[in-house]
């Protein structure tokens, strides 16, 4: 009677076994619908492996004065004041700075080294972090040399454009050193200027009471036959068709450097 | 220490001065003429926007594209200024290369429907150690919550995995930020997402993004000629 028992639960054990395998065994017919989910799709975009800041070397800052400043010959308040440098240029646009460097006061305070418009050609001052707007990366780089008259904009350290040049006369001498693009002057009626004219921050050292101040320019002309030459007041005349392609190529802030 | 939301940023003052009226034009004034049209450009401006049904995956890709924009040029700047040390400038360098990549991403699949690169004024907050963590938190916690916010309004399936794949990043760079700031990187145990608008109004908030200045004229030379 015990012995039949026994058998009984072993055999119902064995049936609820069977019974369970059969009903958690996959089925073929129903695998993928049932019971796994499907794949993710593919993203709609793919994102390229993560890269360094690149030709660094090449790149120069920028910025405008966001509010009235005095430029100082150190960081400091205290500082001897250099230029008093306002929010516009003479030709009204916004007044650009050429970014040099960086540095804290004593209290915490940043101090932004910046390339001055101003004679004698070549000063650097420094302004207030607080008093200039967010900095601008150019890429590009013009040199002009006076002795081969002819000018080469960079870009990335690679030369882009390369064109002859009109420059100062000797009594009116384009000046010498490292400056910037302030500024782009179009649509005028002047044929003198050509179609187009870049302010930059350097100045005549002698024709300091010429109106706005005796800028030196790059603009076209109407006398392309000077080109190369001394022919200018100081500044840098180019072929109207090379000053247009000048144009497309240099952002303001652009640095510029005449030697 | 928590408490790190845009709306609290002060960049270390920064944001009050530039509320000073500026040369005679109030800063409402301003943000009127420059910032608003800007971020109207950028299709983050017009609170209309928000409330028009069914923007389309386009316009969800290019505002997601505007805040890789400003993430990837916060970092950018921060590296240029080299005023970061340690631990915190490997972090931004790395970070930095990560949003530079999604904004090349996102150009790449946009074509010419990307929005242009708008203009920024970062105020001194990347040449600052302290000041830059604090807004990486901020800038982080939003792009993690902004990406949220547009998961269940983005229609095709590609896009929300796009999506998806970025929104986790953000999150890893929202915590090492929280981490290096000494925040805590897991404060929470549910996210909450942040609209379009409320986005827009934060990052509107901070006057970071600007108008491009005007370099140009249509005037005669005085040049010396």
């Amino acid at each position: 009677m015990r012995s039949r028992r026994a058998l009984g639960l072993v055999l119902g054990a064995a049936a609820l076994a069977l019974l369970g395998v059969v009903l958690l065994a996959p089925s073929s017919s129903s695998t993928a619908g049932r019971n796994n989910l499907p794949g993710p799709p593919t993203p709609a975009l793919t994102v390229g492996m993560p890269s360094a800041l690149d030709g660094e070397r090449h790149v120069s800052l920028w910025t405008t004065v966001r509010r009235p400043v005095t430029a100082r010959a150190s960081a400091s308040s205290e500082a001897e004041v250099l230029a008093r440098l306002g929010r516009s240029t003479p030709e009204g646009t916004a007044n650009p700075l050429q970014v040099l460097g960086r540095t804290r006061d004593a209290s915490g305070g940043v101090w932004v080294r910046v390339r001055l418009a101003v004679l004698p050609n070549g000063t650097t001052g420094w302004v207030p972090r607080a008093a200039i707007s967010g900095y601008r990366a150019v890429r590009t780089r013009l040199v002009v040399s006076l002795r081969r008259k002819r000018a080469t904009l960079l870009r990335d350290g690679r030369p882009v454009l390369r064109a002859p040049v009109g420059i100062g006369l000797p009594q009116w001498p384009t000046p010498r050193g490292r400056f910037y693009v302030r500024n782009k002057l179009v649509r005028y009626r002047s044929a003198f200027y050509g179609p187009l004219a870049f302010g930059t921050s350097a100045r005549s050292p002698v024709l300091t009471d010429w109106p706005g101040g005796g800028f030196v320019g790059i603009h076209g002309t109407n006398q392309p036959q000077l080109i190369p030459g001394r022919v200018s007041h100081g500044c840098i005349r180019m072929r109207n068709h090379d000053i247009r392609r000048l144009g497309r190529l240099m952002p303001v802030g652009t640095p510029i450097t005449i030697s | 220490m928590d408490d790190l939301s845009m709306h609290r940023l002060d960049v270390d003052g920064a944001l009050a001065e530039a509320a000073e009226p500026l040369g005679g034009v109030s800063r409402a004034g301003f943000l009127g003429a420059s910032l608003g049209t800007s971020l109207a450009l950028l299709g983050l401006g017009a609170a209309q926007a928000e409330a028009r049904q069914g923007a389309s995956d386009l316009d969800i890709l290019n505002y997601a594209l505007t805040l890789e924009y400003l993430q990837a040029a916060f970092y950018t700047e921060a590296e240029r200024m080299g005023a970061l040390k340690g631990r915190t400038e490997r972090a931004a360098q790395t970070v930095g290369a990560v949003e530079r990549a999604h904004v090349a991403a996102f150009q790449d699949l946009l074509g010419k429907q990307a929005i242009r690169r708008p203009s920024f004024d970062f105020q001194g907050v990347t040449e600052k150690p302290q000041a830059f963590l604090k807004t990486a938190v901020a800038f982080e916690d939003l792009a993690v919550a902004a990406y949220k916010g547009q998961a269940t309004n983005i229609k095709a399936e590609s896009a929300l995995a796009a999506a998806v794949a970025i929104h986790s990043v953000e999150a890893r760079h929202a915590a090492w930020m929280r981490y290096l700031f000494g925040a805590n990187p897991a404060r929470t145990a549910f996210d909450q997402p942040a609209s379009k608008q409320e986005v827009t109004q934060i990052v509107r908030s901070t006057n970071f993004v600007t108008g491009n200045p005007s370099t140009k004229r249509k005037r005669a030379p005085r040049f010396t000629g």
